[in-house]
């Protein structure tokens, strides 16, 4: 039998795996693990194959000539250039300190707060706005990575008239005049706005506003992640005005999330994740939260579940119909069921569904222990769908809730707001024949894009070419400016004034926090310019005079207005009173019993990127390089199959299979995702970009153009067939893993390393010292003495979720380059801190465990003995300092760290990547000051944020006090949705931090090579019935 | 032949490496202050006297150095603050003329910078006046200077110098605590 094809059931399964690869070998490491540095490293390098063929020597003797007739040819070597000071100093400024602005991010409709570091005027970082009541202090990945877009090379610059990607300047009174003209001149034809999700409520009083004025302006809205099965199920369930109730995460014991990804891609994950996580703190483990996870896909919600369920697309429907008959059986909301599914119900059993369903003795527990939890949590419970799930479960869904009583859960003080309503699909296909009819005179886009979102044979594309006048607003190319007359360049997100209110409770305020780099506008001043009637005379704080007045017209000020507008500006929000919402009076109508997903040989699921969004995003290199949560892949989409079915058809990660659905076909490369359901594909949407700055082209491969409609993202009519060829992806998770040769013979070497470490909540209760004793080491060395402050890092595994948002932080935060996907295949990403993934089990039913790993800044550090030049060192307070100047890229240091932590600058790879595209302008505007950018040759690695400690320890030498663990916060910590990361002084004895450090179930990966790391990791507990896992 | 092996390598070697070190060795200790910048005093676009300003006129350093006790920048002052008095005081002189227009163009006046660390180090200013260090003791007797010249090195050596053996450095302080010296403190 060939190693592939083995049954995993011969498989040891005591193993813990990173990859199905390495599972197969029995954890025998490959190359790829043995080697530090990969294949392949030094062959770029050789002088023969290098263009230009000069040898080593040739150009050293080159290069000392040159150097010696510059050196001779200068005249003014002392010559330190010049000191520019300002003319005038702008009043809230003092050169070298940092100013705050809060504000609102605009990566996604879920309008977080944000609070935008600027120096010196050029704003370097983005964190959350901890008074916002929703986000609370945190952002996700892309909110962090936005910084990157607003100094993108490649933003549009000036308006354009557009031809077929050709692109020519034009003024924005010409561009202004011919959108007026037509606009006055409409007729009984039509001006089509597309738009996505509008959450200002003033741009969509200035867009009434603007119909107003002129009656043939149709707005159409759509998202290509638009949540539209729950609402119209909501709406189905609770009333045609109703829309989807604010859930009470925090107060739930016991959550199923049912194909959702709540810390990922569903919902508003910042929110989510923090409270749902902080329900899985180990000092009160009582309190604990029960996860269940039914998915097809393998989310990180699944990954951090306490029991998952591997279900196909086609069993969502029985899922639930099986958990209300065994919650319905047992008595509970029993006279809630509507008499269409009270007869068929009889057939949905968990033993029978657990039958069909092929659940391991595993799962069946698992089951049986959720129906259980749902009957005995009294309204703690919820139930919550995914946005793929179809309208006919959430439906069922949310039956189910109230049959439980976790429609206790549905907040009753706060509710979403929706300014408007998604266009229908009729809508939209009206719109396109309108189009083609001619009717639509004037066509904007306004900051969508239409062209790739919109399903493939709508036919919006050519329709679009009987339009005569198409205008987009966009700050970089997209497939809609290409084919559009004319595009509009838009101001970013931290150049724009603004407003945005998704929750009743809270309305975030915009403002901006440098001028528009560009000849650029934002999108309302545009509309406001039309709005007037006239291309002359605009003014960059027309908005803002607008946003006032309409502020001032809202509110009910006693007093100032202008006071209050700063107050509300300085906050970046307002906090609205919490008047009781609407009760959620749950009438249904009609409860299809019919599964609306038949059981067929594959299913395909397109899944939201987690960090692409909609396409949106997939020019900014700090997010397409942000390994996924789960597979680790950066750089593609791809294939997810399973174990099983990738036997069952032959292919291997990186094989090539052909995916058809409703005839459409795609070649996507394969990866076979542990955990996944059996032929089931999961695919991920926002790749394939065609039209886009270099960045985001020919990345992945396009599947929206399997979707017929924008609701509808799970199909169970598709053929999968391999195909010949082979495609690399840029996968991390065999990456820097730990050097296992000595132990690799040895059974359980996994266990005897106590990388990972794990028990229940039972476990803990009944033993809290269940992870047993720690290594007594004896050292050779003298220990280091530590007189002020040794900094040091507690992770809590309970909490970490696995997102990645703390890895772009850091990356932003410490100028780590992006170095593109040729250099990720050959093991040289830069991220300082990594998110290790393993898994334990089987492919079939794998628990994975997270892990985020960095520089553990070892009191005896294996890097610090082995630098021929002493780069690198150990600090008074504990810091292993990496000093760039010295270092002369002997990579040592590296091969000796056991946590493989350390990055080494293969290149300078700001110049390397994509031509130098990260070299242009004005990409350095957006680098941290506090932080040497490395040259090429050096290695490089975390640095606690040690700027950030210095900047606090100046402040406590100044004022005379002395500088305590809590005053300083690392940029990861800062990141942390879950609270996972807490960063402090190990010398400060009685701190919480010290306790929790020193906590019964802290350990140290590794610790029995005593090298005596200052990070400790909190075990996981995983809150099930039993003592086991 | 032997004999000429013989002078070579007995004579004629050892004073040619007695030259070439000598050399060597007289050149880098001459060259020293002239290579750490020592001396260095350029012309610049307004001839402004610290000498008058701050000597003579006793204008407090942080008048117009205002990030100094703030932040890691001393900061050189804005036209702005200039013209706070010189919107009135010596507007006929040819210099304050020349102030005023920078001052009235709203671009900055190009001055030549004289102290400078290297880019890799981030010297902090407020943790060093804060702890009661004067500005004369890295820069010098500027308050005497018509034209100020750079008096000490910026070297690392003179950080260390320093940072070692502050009481002997600055005796002037009745309580000096010693200088961080580990590498992230000022590198990082």
């Amino acid at each position: 039998m060939d190693e592939h094809n083995k049954d995993p059931k011969d498989m040891n399964k005591d193993l813990l795996w990173r990859s199905v690869e390495e599972y197969k070998s029995g954890g025998k490491l490959d190359d790829v693990h043995y080697n530090e540095f990969m294949p392949g490293v030094k062959e770029e390098f050789d002088p023969a194959k290098m263009g230009s063929g000069i040898s080593r020597r040739k150009f050293l003797a080159l290069l000392s000539a040159s150097a010696a007739f510059t050196a001779a040819g200068c005249s003014d070597y002392r010559d330190k250039g010049e000191l520019m000071p300002y003319n005038k100093k702008p009043e809230e400024m003092t050169i070298g300190e940092a100013n705050y602005y809060a504000s609102t991010c605009s990566s996604c409709a879920h309008s977080c707060g944000i609070l935008i570091k600027t120096r010196e005027g050029r704003p370097i970082k983005v964190d959350g706005n901890p008074d916002h009541p929703v986000s609370a202090g945190k952002i996700c990945a892309k909110g962090h990575a936005s910084i990157m877009d607003l100094y993108d090379p490649q933003r549009f610059t000036e308006p354009q008239v557009s031809k077929e990607g050709i692109y020519d300047l034009i003024s924005w009174k010409d561009v202004d005049n011919k959108v007026l003209l037509a606009l006055s001149t409409l007729g009984a034809g039509e001006a089509a706005f597309i738009s996505n999700k509008i959450s200002s409520p003033t741009a969509m009083k200035l867009m009434t506003e603007l119909k107003e004025k002129y009656k043939g302006i149709k707005y159409y809205y759509y998202d290509l992640f638009n949540d539209a099965n729950r609402s119209a199920a909501w709406r189905e369930c609770y009333g045609e005005d109703s829309t989807p109730a604010v859930i009470k995460w925090d107060q739930a014991d016991v959550i199923v999330a049912l194909e959702a990804n709540l810390y990922g891609t569903d919902g508003n994950s910042v929110e989510q994740q923090r409270l749902i996580t902080s329900r899985r703190s180990v000092t009160d483990t009582k309190k604990f939260n029960r996860i269940y996870a039914a998915e097809a896909n393998f989310s990180s919600t699944g990954a951090n579940a306490d029991y998952r369920l591997r279900i196909k697309p086609s069993q969502y429907h029985d899922f639930v119909m099986t958990l209300i008959n065994e919650v319905g059986k047992r008595g509970k909301g029993k006279g809630l069921i509507p008499k269409e599914i009270a007869g068929v119900l009889s057939g949905f059993s968990a033993e029978s569904f657990a039958k069909k369903a092929g659940f391991g003795p595993k799962s069946v527990k698992a089951l049986n222990s959720l129906v259980g939890d749902l009957l005995s949590t009294n309204g703690k419970s919820i139930v919550y769908a995914g946005e793929t799930v179809p309208v006919e479960v959430h439906v069922l869904v949310n039956l189910l809730n109230e049959m439980t009583g976790g429609s206790s859960l549905y907040s009753n003080t706060v509710s979403n707001v929706e300014l408007h309503k998604y266009s229908t699909a009729t809508e939209i296909a009206d719109l396109i024949s309108k189009m083609k009819s001619g009717k639509i005179k004037l066509l904007v886009n306004l900051d969508a894009n239409p062209v790739y979102h919109l399903p493939k044979d709508s036919g919006f594309v050519a329709a679009l070419k009987s339009v005569p006048l198409v205008v987009s607003l966009a700050t970089l190319q997209n497939e809609t400016t290409f084919v559009s007359n004319f595009v509009l360049p838009l101001n970013h997100n931290f150049e724009n004034w603004g407003d945005a209110s998704v929750r009743s409770n809270v309305t975030s305020t915009m403002q901006p926090v440098i001028a528009p780099l560009y000849n650029t506008r934002q999108r309302e001043a545009i509309l406001l310019q039309w709005l007037s009637g006239s291309s002359e005379g605009y003014k960059e704080t027309a908005y803002l005079d607008y946003l006032k007045a309409s502020w001032k017209e809202s509110n009910d000020v006693t007093g100032s207005f202008d006071k209050f507008w700063s107050g509300i500006i300085h906050d970046g929000l307002k906090l609205e009173k919490e008047n009781k919402t609407e009760d959620y009076k749950f009438a249904v109508e009609k409860v299809a019993s019919k599964n609306p997903l038949n059981e067929a040989k594959f299913a395909v699921i397109l899944a939201q990127s987690y960090a692409l969004g909609d396409g949106k995003h997939a020019n900014n290199g700090w997010l397409q390089e942000l390994p996924h949560p789960i597979s680790k892949v950066t750089w593609d989409n791809y294939a997810a199959i399973s174990d099983k079915t990738s036997r069952e058809i032959g292919v291997k990660t990186n094989s090539l299979v052909e995916v058809e659905v409703n005839g459409k076909k795609v070649v996507l490369p394969v990866l076979i995702q542990p955990g996944l359901a059996d032929n089931t594909v999961v695919v991920e949407l926002g790749y394939g970009r065609t039209k886009s700055p270099v960045v985001a082209l020919e990345v992945g491969k396009d599947v929206s153009l399997f979707m017929k409609s924008l609701s509808h993202r799970v199909f169970t009519n598709a053929t999968v067939t391999p195909v010949d060829g082979k495609y690399i992806l840029a996968s991390t998770q065999d990456h820097h893993s730990y050097d296992e040769t000595l132990v690799k013979d040895v059974k359980d070497a996994h266990l005897k390393r106590h990388i990972i470490q794990e028990g229940t909540v039972k476990q803990y209760e009944k033993n809290p010292d269940f992870l047993g004793k720690k290594h007594a080491l004896i050292s050779l060395y003298d220990e280091h003495k530590y007189p002020d402050n040794k900094w040091g890092i507690t992770i809590d595994l309970n909490k970490c979720t696995g997102c990645g948002n703390c890895s772009v932080a850091c990356s932003i935060e410490n100028n780590i380059p992006v170095v593109g996907k040729d250099q990720v295949i050959i093991g040289r990403e830069m991220q300082w801190m990594r998110i290790d993934r393993y898994y334990a089990g089987t492919p079939e039913e794998p628990v994975a465990s997270y892990q985020p790993m960095m520089c553990q800044h070892c009191d005896n550090a294996p890097c610090e003995n082995v630098c021929p030049v002493v780069a690198t060192t150990h600090s008074i307070d504990g810091l292993n300092q990496m000093v760039y100047n010295r270092c002369v890229g002997t990579r040592y240091c590296s091969n000796n760290c056991p946590y493989k932590v350390r990055r080494f600058n293969f290149y300078d790879f700001r110049d390397h990547f994509a031509k130098g595209y990260y070299y242009e302008q004005p990409v350095n505007l957006g680098h941290n000051p506090e932080v040497s950018v490395r040259p090429r040759g050096v290695m490089e690695k975390c640095t606690f944020c040690v700027h950030r400690i210095e900047e606090e320890r100046s402040k406590a030498v100044a004022t005379g006090r002395k500088l305590k663990g809590s005053d300083v916060k690392t940029a990861c910590q800062e990141a942390c949705p879950a609270e996972a990361i807490s960063f402090g002084d190990l010398v400060e004895k009685d701190s919480e931090f010290k306790k929790f450090h020193d906590h019964n179930l802290a350990y140290h990966v590794l610790e029995e090579l005593n090298v005596k790391p200052n990070i400790s990791y909190i075990a996981r507990l995983w809150n099930t019935n039993t003592e086991e896992v | 032949m032997s004999s000429f092996i013989n002078y070579l390598l007995r004579i004629r070697l050892p004073i040619v490496i007695f030259v070439a070190l000598a050399s060597f060795v007289t050149t880098f200790y001459v060259s020293r202050a002239e290579r750490d910048g020592v001396g260095y005093a350029p012309d610049q676009p307004i001839n402004f006297s610290h000498k008058l300003h701050a000597g003579t006129m006793k204008i407090d350093c942080q008048y117009c150095h205002t990030g100094v006790e703030k932040t890691r920048f001393a900061t050189i002052p804005s036209a702005a603050i200039c013209m706070n008095c010189h919107t009135q005081a010596r507007t006929d002189r040819p210099d304050i003329i020349k102030l005023t227009e920078y001052y009235k163009s709203g671009n900055p006046i190009p001055w030549k910078r004289i102290h400078r660390t290297a880019e890799y180090a981030y010297f902090n200013h407020s943790v060093h006046v804060g702890t009661g260090i004067d500005c004369t003791s890295c820069h010098g007797d500027v308050a005497n200077m018509d034209k100020v010249s750079q008096v000490k090195p910026f070297n690392m050596n003179a950080c260390l110098d320093c940072h070692r053996n502050p009481e002997k450095q600055l005796p002037y302080l009745k309580q000096v605590k010693k200088g961080p010296e580990h590498c992230w403190a000022c590198h990082r």
